[in-house]
């Protein structure tokens, strides 16, 4: 089956719970799943997404208006690809405001474009409520709630939350440097890893990889249901 | 349906009185009112750039010019005539049309005729309604504040504002609101109308190539226009083609 192009977008209301880590394994996914993602990080200037995929990352500060029009434009300017979009907690209101005043949501539809959320819920109750405020976001057709075992959450994990599991610190340390690639080391290539810490990387990888696969019998259920 | 005659001015430049006036014809577009206008910022006329078929350059001084506006304001069929008043020109337009007459035939029921007041938020161009309050009679006067290029925030003093307004009793205020500064000066670069660049086409009616995000914030600018527009007894007048304002 065709694959549908896809707006991916990472939000949360907190900062540090795991936004770019989540990003980043999307991204190797799309291209492990033989796809050609962009990626949009909002993290102005430093934009942590581009260090891992330079060349196919684009640093967008949403605070300007030049921000909001390389994000936007950027998207339906070359449509027919998949786009992760990293959103920072500073711009989540922001973005949600502008793609509601200038129907953004209806206008990459129009160009064949589904629009999935990803919405990391932390221990916070304002998490948790913000994370409701954004399920129902009129234009987007599948919210996915994000629970980061290493910060834990609110979130039931039965409700149809997508489970990140935690990594202990020798490994998690190991795999955020930017020369670590997660789809190279998933097609085999050690990069020095130490043997001890391979098995969890590898079943890490595993979780996730199927949790990301998983989605698309997700989608056909909520539109057999919608 | 009588004619209606819509001046708009400033007592200087740089408010946004050509900006109001292009709202204004942009307005009636979307609302299906064909219009004429008239640029007096004589040889230059920025209105004609955007307007080229709509438009028309004059020189309020010229009597060959003036019949050019009004002589023709019933034979022209046209329900709207825009003037855009040169900057600094108001009291010497109001002045010389009430000279030959222009405002004695609005007040018997010629046509209707309306000004539109464009004043940034400083405390001079209060001083200016005052000046022109005597010419106002049986004219539907309408204050813009425009925010269009402003940061700063309106804040009139109530009794100032009284002393002015009281002189006017029919006046009607609204507010333009602010455009984002880059969408705006991609519209001026483009020189197409709003409504154009909404529907992104460019000036020599091709597909244009405008920002969807600069469209999406233009788009949201003429709504909130349009709301304002919408409370003018005027204007609503005009839209929906039914009875004259009622005159004092």
């Amino acid at each position: 089956m065709a694959h549908t192009p896809t707006v991916y977008i990472i939000a949360s209301d907190q900062n540090r719970n795991g936004k770019t880590l989540l990003a980043r394994l999307l991204a190797d996914y799309i291209m492990l799943d033989g796809r050609d993602p962009f990626m949009i990080d909002t993290d102005s200037p430093d934009g942590p997404l581009r260090n891992y995929f330079p060349g196919r990352t684009a640093v967008a500060d949403f605070a300007q208006m030049q921000g909001q029009m390389k994000l936007f434009d950027t998207i339906l300017g070359s449509p027919g690809r998949d786009y992760v979009v990293d959103l920072s907690a500073r711009h989540l209101e922001g973005f949600f405001k502008a793609t509601s005043e200038l129907d953004f949501f209806a206008e990459v539809k129009s160009v064949g474009f589904r629009v999935i959320l990803f919405f990391i819920v932390d221990r916070s109750v304002s998490s948790l409520k913000s994370a409701h405020t954004h399920e129902h976001i009129a234009g987007i057709d599948l919210f996915v709630p994000v629970i980061n075992e290493f910060i834990g959450s609110n979130w039931l994990k039965a409700d149809g939350a997508m489970f990140i599991p935690a990594l202990p610190q020798a490994l998690a340390f190991a795999i955020s440097d930017k020369r670590f690639s997660l789809r190279s080391y998933v097609l085999g290539e050690m990069q020095n890893l130490p043997e001890d810490l391979r098995p969890t990387l590898t079943s890490f990888m595993f979780d996730v990889l199927s949790n990301f696969s998983n989605l698309e019998p997700l989608i056909s259920l909520k539109s057999l249901r919608d | 349906m009588k004619p209606t005659l819509i001046l708009v001015g400033a007592d200087k430049g740089g408010v946004g009185k050509t900006t109001i006036s292009r709202s204004l014809l942009d307005y009636f577009a979307r609302k299906n009112v064909l219009t004429r206008a008239f640029d007096t910022e004589n040889p230059r006329g920025s209105l004609k750039r955007f307007y080229p078929t709509v438009a028309e350059v004059v020189d309020l001084g010229n009597v060959a010019h003036q019949m050019r506006i009004l002589d023709t304001m019933e034979s022209a069929n046209v329900p709207v005539t825009v003037v855009d008043l040169k900057a600094g020109n108001l009291s010497y337009a109001l002045d010389l049309f009430e000279r030959i007459g222009v405002l004695e035939a609005a007040r018997s029921g010629v046509f209707n005729m309306g000004l539109m007041h464009v004043v940034g938020p400083s405390i001079a161009s209060l001083d200016e309604i005052g000046e022109i309050a005597k010419y106002l009679q049986g004219i539907q006067y309408v204050v813009a504040r425009n925010s269009i290029n402003e940061t700063n925030f309106f804040e009139w003093d109530e009794s100032t504002h009284r002393k002015y307004f009281s002189a006017i009793p029919k006046a009607q205020e609204i507010n333009v609101p602010k455009l984002n500064e880059m969408a705006y000066e991609q519209v001026d670069v483009a020189g197409v109308t709003f409504k154009d660049f909404i529907d992104n086409k460019s000036a020599d009616g091709t597909q244009g190539k405008f920002s969807f995000v600069l469209r999406g914030y233009v788009k949201k600018w003429c709504s909130e226009i349009d709301d304002e527009f919408q409370r003018v007894q005027m204007l609503q007048d005009i839209t929906s083609g039914g009875r004259a304002p009622t005159l004092v």
